[in-house]
């Protein structure tokens, strides 16, 4: 098995001018999760991340992500030695238990609602705490999984990455070419469904809303870039993707999805090498879910009570709108603190910044529509 | 980096097996990803999930992140499309329509230039 470097961070070096990723993230709301990430990170149990400022990830006011190598090479560094079985099971049920607390907060702050806007907040705080342990893991993500890698070399192992055998995109990808199929079999190429929607035909229009709704989650990271919750979005992919495609040489590329599961199997492997790729094997299906788990969070669970606040807000403030909230951090959220100068001033200086605005597509309207679409 | 005739050679990382030769569509931002040319190498920074669809049309992909665990490696092999990952400021080394041969068996790049 050849092992690569983590040169995909090679060029993050604390205190430097020279930001990992700029313009990853532009709405306050949104970062603000970014400062909970540190504290939460300290719950994961990884040796060398048992205070705040041992995380390496920081995203400053322009929404650029700093990470601070020292930081990542201690990290790297004190992990090998702490991967026995044990301790690796130990990170697995962690790392399962925060992504399935966040898919269940999801949905069951979408069922359960709030009526009340104390009740709105506690689901919020609730929420947003565990989104931010999701992108602790989400930022580990950048250097332990080649840790695994390396330690299974050292290992002895031979076998290639335990790479998902069937991975969220390649869902994603099937999921979309069967909807592509069924509006075409409705009469609705994609040139035809782009040109007339969303006056289109209810079978049509039902097929795209529901697709949507399963969807939600896909998207980019900045929840301001329209996603897969949109319809827009998925009717201009559907055009991008299958307009003028070869349907058959789709059909050969999308044939990972017959082939039958590769179950290898593990006598006589050391129970250390099982154990690490187990864990890589997760680490790897969760690269593909990272940004879904938070995206999905936030259209499903988080904009129904965003609305809920809103109204409440508006009871005070008249004019006030349910976008404003994604200006607040998400501390003053939970306090029910909301100065609208403040809001103005944020709002001010984020429809300033017209290169993150090009690069994530977001125009005018988008920021009432995204609290529209749950 | 070798040149040689027109041809300059890119070394990345091999991500996904095959050899596959098309014009490089570069994607910069967001409303890129809406106009895709069948048939063309795939060149982006980042190959997020949500981006998996366009995958079926490209002929190869070319992605700056450096490492190989990463989704275009997951991505790019599930479908049996070459990649090679790991090419440093490939949006900005390589234009809309120049062609492209991704060797995803060794992590190179070879753009060659029409004259």
């Amino acid at each position: 098995m050849e092992v690569e470097g983590v040169t995909n961070i090679a060029h993050a070096s604390p205190g430097s001018a020279e930001p990992y990723r700029r313009h990853i993230l532009g709405l306050p709301l949104q970062r603000s999760l970014f400062g909970l990430t540190a504290e939460a990170a300290t719950t994961i149990g990884l040796p060398g991340l048992s205070s705040e400022l041992d995380f390496p990830a920081r995203l400053d006011e322009n929404g650029d992500l700093f990470l601070d190598r020292s930081q990542v090479a201690a990290l790297t560094n004190a992990l090998p030695a702490w991967f026995t079985p044990e301790t690796l099971e130990l990170i697995h049920t962690t790392h399962t238990a925060a992504c399935d607390a966040l898919v269940n907060a999801s949905e069951s702050a979408a069922r359960v609602g709030a009526s009340l806007d104390g009740a709105a907040r506690k689901l919020s705080e609730d929420l947003a705490n565990r989104m931010a342990l999701v992108l602790a893991f989400g930022i580990l993500t950048k250097f332990v999984p080649d840790v695994l890698l390396r330690a299974l070399a050292d290992a002895g192992d031979v076998e290639p990455p335990p790479f998902p055998e069937k991975s969220a995109g390649a869902e994603l990808m099937q999921n979309t070419f069967a909807l592509y199929q069924a509006c075409c079999a409705l009469n609705y190429a994609p040139q035809r469904l782009q040109h007339e929607w969303p006056r289109v035909s209810p079978e049509v229009f039902h097929l795209v809303s529901e697709f949507c709704n399963r969807q939600t989650g896909f998207g980019p990271l900045a929840w301001d870039s329209s996603g897969y919750e949109d319809p827009n979005y998925v009717v201009r992919l559907l055009h991008s993707a299958f307009d003028e495609v070869d349907a058959e040489q789709v059909r050969r590329r999308l044939s990972f999805a017959q082939r039958p599961p590769v179950t290898r199997s593990t006598d006589g492997v050391p129970a250390k090498i099982v154990a690490l790729r187990r864990v890589l094997g997760f680490w790897l299906d969760f690269l593909e879910r990272e940004t879904w788990y938070a995206r999905r969070a936030f259209y499903v669970g988080m904009v129904p009570l965003l609305q809920q606040l809103a109204a409440g807000y508006r009871q005070k403030i008249p004019a006030f709108q349910p976008a404003d909230l994604l200006f607040l951090d998400i501390r003053e959220l939970v306090a029910g603190i909301a100065d609208p100068a403040v809001i103005d001033m944020r709002r001010h200086r984020y429809l300033e910044n017209t290169e993150y605005l090009s690069l994530h597509g977001v125009d005018a309207s988008r920021l009432a529509s995204m609290l529209r679409s749950s | 980096m070798s040149a040689q005739n027109s041809t300059i050679v890119y070394a990345g990382l091999a991500a996904a097996p095959g050899r596959a030769s098309g014009k490089a569509y570069v994607i910069r931002n967001v409303e890129d990803i809406m106009a895709v040319p069948a048939g063309s190498i795939l060149v982006i920074r980042i190959l997020h999930p949500h981006l998996a669809p366009l995958l079926p049309r490209v002929a190869g992909l070319v992605v700056e992140e450096g490492a190989i665990l990463q989704h275009a490696t997951t991505l790019a092999r599930e479908c049996g499309i070459p990649a090679a990952v790991g090419i440093r400021d490939a949006c900005s080394l390589f234009q809309d329509g120049e062609l492209l041969e991704v060797d995803g068996y060794t992590g190179e790049v070879t753009a060659k230039h029409v004259d």
